[in-house]
């Protein structure tokens, strides 16, 4: 299938829920849709591209808004699934009810951008320490990291 | 009565020190979980304050095995958004490595396979001929490990006549060698019993978990970036995708035995139809903003970078999924109603090399409260006691 065929398929499935779709390169697709729109499009990769391969989903911290971009697998090529969320509410529905596999990456979002990812059948940190202190997210941009000062017991003070 | 066993989470090792907790009914393994981040470097907060030549380096120490297929994502990608084309002596050059490293690291995972299953021979044997494609790379590039030969642009060091010569001749070697290899499965039936019906992973679940790799195609599934991406020259390149679809360790096994000799006609290709000419071009500084999906086929599998560049000479964000991530979930459920004796074969079987090194386990009785601590070479004994008492699988095929 080539990428026009898969944009006009999306188009087709899910019409006016595709905000925007371009083709940058040969065997990449990408698509902008709303947060709830996600899984939708997620049946449509696997119904009609006849591929439930989720390699992983990227977020990127834009300011004011947080993008979350879903890559899929496929056949031939990949397909792209972006979508923008507001940075002061940042809460998304979780993908694992279509693709469980989705689950470790979500909750790599949870930690590292400290996105609420709703839904999601076991939402414990995953990559974060035990006694990684609340509302620190290394990859929003704002993030920075004061070392704290390593206190060696039986040491000096 | 149901108790859990932790397992990890430090493995000197590893590149990915995990944490898994058993939770076990007498032998039975009922639920695993895992917990990772032990290791967590920041490595992706790290890229967006280096530069695009810096960052190539970087990203080729995410992995000690297949370090090269961490920087053949990143740079292909970079590529592109850098708007040049790397000449096609360059990429020829770039994908020799590669393959020869897929070569080294299924030739050590087939090791370690035969360790595991407690077939020693084979283990020194593999690992020996493991020096032969080790030397190679250490001529080509300078390095047995890090090879450090991608540039953006293209690589960095050209291959002679005679070098091209002794590639050829290796991999002659190894091309003998692994065909006692494939024969070793139909003359030694206790290797092929012991691996056959470990750690299964049906068909629909290991897409569901979104499986890669060797994982992914020993379940039957033909999936292989090289065929369903063809960047560079795979498109033209003849190969096959190696499948089997016994769906358990033998399937495994046999997917990288396959692969090992897609990779011999994959290296002869390449060495036959070198093309001549510059192996680099020069690259500039900047990139204009952008954003690139590069996937590789790394030797454990699909490798995804995502490099969002911003219009200066560092990248607005890089995003990296390693193969091993991709497969913990499939692991879980290969390790669900397993025995705590199959522990070391199953994790052997995804190729995160946790079984590599030497580590405790500790058991918790919960009848008693009572704890002790495991090396797990005695682990690695159990099992073994327990498949030598047990009656051997006859007639298990070898699926060839």
């Amino acid at each position: 299938m080539t990428d026009q065929e898969k944009i006009a398929k999306f188009r087709e499935r899910l019409g006016l829920k595709i905000l925007e779709a371009t083709s940058p390169s040969p065997r990449r697709v990408f698509l902008t849709v709303a947060p709830a729109d996600v899984k939708a499009a997620a049946e449509v990769v696997k119904t009609d591209l006849g591929s439930e391969h989720l390699s992983t989903i990227s977020g990127l911290d834009l300011g004011e808004t947080f993008e979350i971009i879903y890559h899929f697998g496929d056949s031939a090529g990949n397909v792209n699934v972006r979508t923008r969320i507001p940075k002061a509410d940042p809460r998304l529905p979780s993908l694992c009810p279509v693709v469980p596999g989705a689950i470790l990456y979500e909750r790599e979002l949870q930690d590292m951008f400290g996105i609420a990812v709703e839904g999601l059948p076991d939402p414990r940190p995953l990559l974060t320490p035990d006694d990684w202190p609340a509302g620190n997210f290394p990859l929003r941009k704002d993030w920075t990291f004061e070392r704290p000062q390593e206190k060696i017991p039986g040491g000096k003070t | 009565m149901k108790f859990q066993i932790p397992i990890g989470p430090q493995h000197p090792a590893l590149k990915e020190p995990i944490s898994l907790r058993m939770t076990v009914e007498g032998e039975v393994i009922r639920d695993a979980d895992i917990r990772l981040g032990y290791n967590h470097r920041g490595l992706e907060k790290l890229a967006e304050q280096k530069s695009y030549i810096q960052n190539i380096y970087l990203t080729e120490r995410i992995c000690g095995i297949c370090s090269h297929s961490h920087a053949v994502a990143f740079t292909q990608g970079a590529e592109r958004l850098l708007e040049i084309e790397p000449p096609k002596r360059g990429l020829y050059l770039r994908h020799l490595v590669a393959e020869l490293e897929r070569i080294h690291s299924h030739l050590l995972w087939l090791g370690v396979a035969g360790h595991e299953a407690g077939f020693d021979t084979f283990f020194m044997y593999t690992w020996r001929d493991r020096e032969v494609v080790m030397d190679l790379l250490e001529m080509i590039s300078g390095n047995r490990v890090h090879y450090a030969i991608n540039t953006l642009g293209g690589v960095r060091r050209d291959l002679d006549e005679a070098l091209r010569k002794k590639i050829l001749e290796g991999l002659d070697v190894l091309k003998q060698r692994s065909e006692y290899y494939f024969k070793i499965g139909a003359s030694e039936p206790t290797f092929v019993a012991r691996l056959a019906g470990v750690g299964k992973l049906p068909r629909e679940r290991a897409l569901a978990l979104c499986a890669v790799g060797p994982t992914l195609r020993a379940s039957g599934i033909p999936n292989d970036v090289r065929k369903d991406d063809p960047f560079a020259f795979y498109g033209e390149a003849p190969f096959e995708v190696a499948t089997a679809d016994t769906c358990d360790v033998l399937g495994r096994t046999v997917v990288r035995i396959k692969e090992l000799f897609e990779s011999y006609k994959i290296c002869g290709f390449i060495l036959k139809n070198l093309p001549s000419g510059p192996v680099a071009v020069k690259a500039p500084r900047k990139a204009k903003p952008g954003e690139v999906v590069s996937r590789y086929e790394a030797p454990r599998g699909e490798n995804i970078h995502y490099i969002k560049s911003n219009g200066t000479d560092k990248p607005e964000r890089l995003k990296v999924r390693a193969p091993t991530l991709a497969n913990y979930p499939a692991t879980v459920e290969m390790l669900r109603d397993g025995f705590i004796a199959d522990i070391p074969l199953i994790f052997a079987a995804i190729d995160p090399c946790i079984c590599c090194a030497e580590r405790t386990v500790e058991l918790r009785d919960a009848r008693t409260g009572e704890e002790r601590s495991v090396r797990f070479s005695e682990l690695r004994r159990t099992a073994e006691e327990r498949f030598r008492r047990l009656p051997a699988q006859r007639n298990v095929p070898w699926p060839f």
